[in-house]
């Protein structure tokens, strides 16, 4: 009959251990269709750009810009694939993952659950925002690999090695540690587009509210980044340094341009993870 | 932070040796959605042990006050007590013990039965991670969902939603069970199966907190009530000593219903025509006394073929508590 005993043990355990909420939370991340088929898509962004270069390659001779710099010269693709996925698409993927990590959880009724159990409202933060960091990580790490092979396989050329914009020619080594260079780089521009979603995703029931506004966001900051008057706005842009990641295939490596980038996301990640733990110690869940 | 825990601890201990104490608590909760009050201000203690049945017609403040008590809803004043702990500041300590079904069972629809438990089962403070599986299919299987735990909850019946989210509250021994409306969508087998469970956590001195608004499953298996209408608590206490109380009544059988009444109420004793196929009046108590009601009936002509104590249901203490007085 210990049910009966009122009297709870002081050192009763008050929360189920971290590493075992942030694998729960890896396996709901995984476990979802909409993850699954979404890094599907990654995969065959870079594949698809590769097949579109060496058809164009062989019709017309070399494009300008940078997908006319991958033609001949396949690890320039890994870095292209993932500039021009951050334009739009994995900006979408982790907008996708913030609405349904608490969003989508309110919709469900599940997040009230985990409240109950109970998750420490500081921990369901965490528990969040490192399944949101997860899909990032795996999106772009997807997209470099998938880049790497399609660009060694399909493009080829350049015996393995990486013809710098600049002229130069760097082995397959630095190439690699270039293209783990923009992957990381990425991943700290998404986690600051997925700490804003995130903060979204705190104050709504409905995911749809998240990606509209995170969408509706970034097209706002490429208007205002367009309008020549408002040229002093461009350092508080997100999207500003968004070109960055093609300092990685220069020489020597510019690294101011990333590092201001990284700089800036770093301030959205503080504003974005401060108004999330603010809604969640708030709300009525 | 430290003299506070030593006063909460105290009373916890004192209620360890002396048997009774309270499970939930509130003091003066009261709740406000822009210009609605949907919690006026309730004082309502859960008695260790108890399975308190929460009564109130819909939009009655029972699930809000319910939130409440979880610590899911800030209260707009008041205070409200889990286990001797104060909600939601200490949550952490009370609720590990806690078990509730709230507003609907909620889980992921591409994710099976077994699989959503196993997510409730890892947030689970008391749950050590090797006792996950087994407490998972223990829990299926007093629900009666073992068949169906391997099916996408997508696929799930409402009445199959239903036993899962209980499951979800049962996944171990738990201090306190609090069940929203958990006989929703249930067909009668699993009506029946509700009423069994909240027997055997009775039985095994937990506390249950159920709210409804099927009185008969109330009368059936609680041991306490609480009458809610329009955010204030209108009755609360022993369900023995609430259906006592509205008692003290007649009822008479009679062909002469109309002679009856003009003769009781000739005397100032309230009277009314008893609801169902046979012709009969009650008579409510505090007029005289049975024997003198009974002869004055007879003595004005009035052939009674029956008499017996009028019996108050939940249904009937429920009418008078909630309608207006007609």
């Amino acid at each position: 009959m210990t049910a009966t005993r009122v009297l709870i043990p002081a050192d009763a355990p008050r929360s189920a251990p971290l590493g075992r909420l942030l694998a729960a939370e890896l396996r709901w991340v995984l476990r979802r269709p909409r993850t699954l088929v979404m890094l599907g898509v990654f995969a065959l962004f870079p594949v698809l750009i590769a097949i579109g270069v060496v058809v164009a390659d062989r019709s017309a001779g070399p494009g300008a810009g940078l997908i006319g710099a991958i033609a001949g010269n396949g690890l320039v693709l890994p870095v292209a694939a993932m500039t021009l996925a951050l334009a739009l698409l994995l900006p979408l993927a982790v907008a996708m993952a913030a609405a349904d990590a608490i969003a989508g959880e309110t919709a469900h009724g599940t997040l009230h659950g985990l409240l109950i159990s109970p998750v420490g409202r500081l921990r369901l933060v965490g528990m969040k925002a490192f399944g949101v960091l997860v899909v990032a990580v795996l999106a772009v790490t997807v997209i470099a690999v998938v880049g790497v092979l399609a660009g060694l396989v399909v493009v080829g050329g350049a015996q393995g090695q990486l013809i710098t914009l600049s002229g130069t020619t760097v082995g397959l080594g630095e190439a690699l540690v270039r293209v783990a260079l923009v992957v990381g780089w990425t991943v700290g521009q998404l986690a600051a587009v997925g700490a804003i979603a995130l903060a979204i995703s705190s104050v709504t029931e409905h995911p749809l509210v998240v990606l509209a506004s995170v969408l509706g966001g970034l097209i706002l900051f490429g208007v205002l980044s367009a309008i020549p008057a408002l040229e002093w706005l461009q350092p508080y842009l997100l999207t500003t340094g968004w070109s960055a990641g093609v300092d990685a295939l220069r020489d020597p490596l510019p690294l101011d341009g990333m590092a201001e980038s990284s700089l800036r996301a770093l301030c959205y990640l503080t504003i974005g993870t401060a108004l999330t733990t603010h809604h969640i110690l708030h709300r009525d869940a | 932070m430290t003299p506070v825990g030593e006063i909460d601890v105290a009373p916890d201990a004192a209620g360890a040796r002396s048997g009774p104490a309270v499970a939930a608590r509130a003091i003066g909760l009261r709740k406000v959605f822009g210009r609605t009050v949907a919690v006026d201000g309730i004082d309502l203690d859960v008695p260790a042990g108890s399975v308190l049945g929460m009564l109130g017609p819909n939009g009655s403040g029972k699930t809000t006050l319910i939130r409440m008590l979880l610590g899911l809803t800030r209260p707009t004043a008041g205070t409200a007590e889990l286990l001797g702990h104060a909600i939601p500041k200490e949550s952490a300590r009370a609720l590990p013990h806690v078990g509730a079904l709230v507003e609907g069972p909620g889980f992921h629809p591409f994710l099976s039965g077994r699989e959503n438990l196993r997510r409730n089962a890892a947030a689970e403070p008391l749950l050590a991670s090797r006792e996950i599986p087994a407490a998972v299919d223990a829990a299926l299987e007093r629900v009666g969902l073992a068949g169906a735990a391997d099916r996408r909850f997508r696929g799930y019946s409402l009445g199959m939603k239903q036993r899962l989210g209980l499951a979800a509250a049962l996944l171990l021994p738990r201090r306190l069970i609090v069940l929203d409306e958990p006989t929703n969508g249930l067909d009668p087998a699993g009506t029946r199966d509700v009423r069994r469970i909240i027997a055997e956590l009775h039985a095994g001195g937990a506390t249950v907190l159920v709210s409804s608004h099927l009185l008969a499953e109330v009368e059936a298996t609680c041991t306490h009530v609480a009458v809610l209408q329009n955010g204030s608590l209108v009755a609360a206490g022993e369900l023995r000593s609430l259906l006592e109380a509205g008692t003290g009544g007649l009822v008479v059988a009679t062909p002469d219903v109309e002679l009856a009444l003009r003769t009781l109420r000739g005397t100032g004793a309230t009277a009314y025509r008893a609801e169902g196929d046979e012709p009969a009046v009650v008579v409510d108590g505090g007029g005289p006394p049975a024997p003198e009601t009974i002869a004055l009936l007879v003595g004005a002509g009035v052939a009674v073929h029956e008499a017996r104590r009028h019996r108050a249901n939940l249904e009937d203490l429920f009418a008078r508590l909630t309608e207006e007085t007609p």
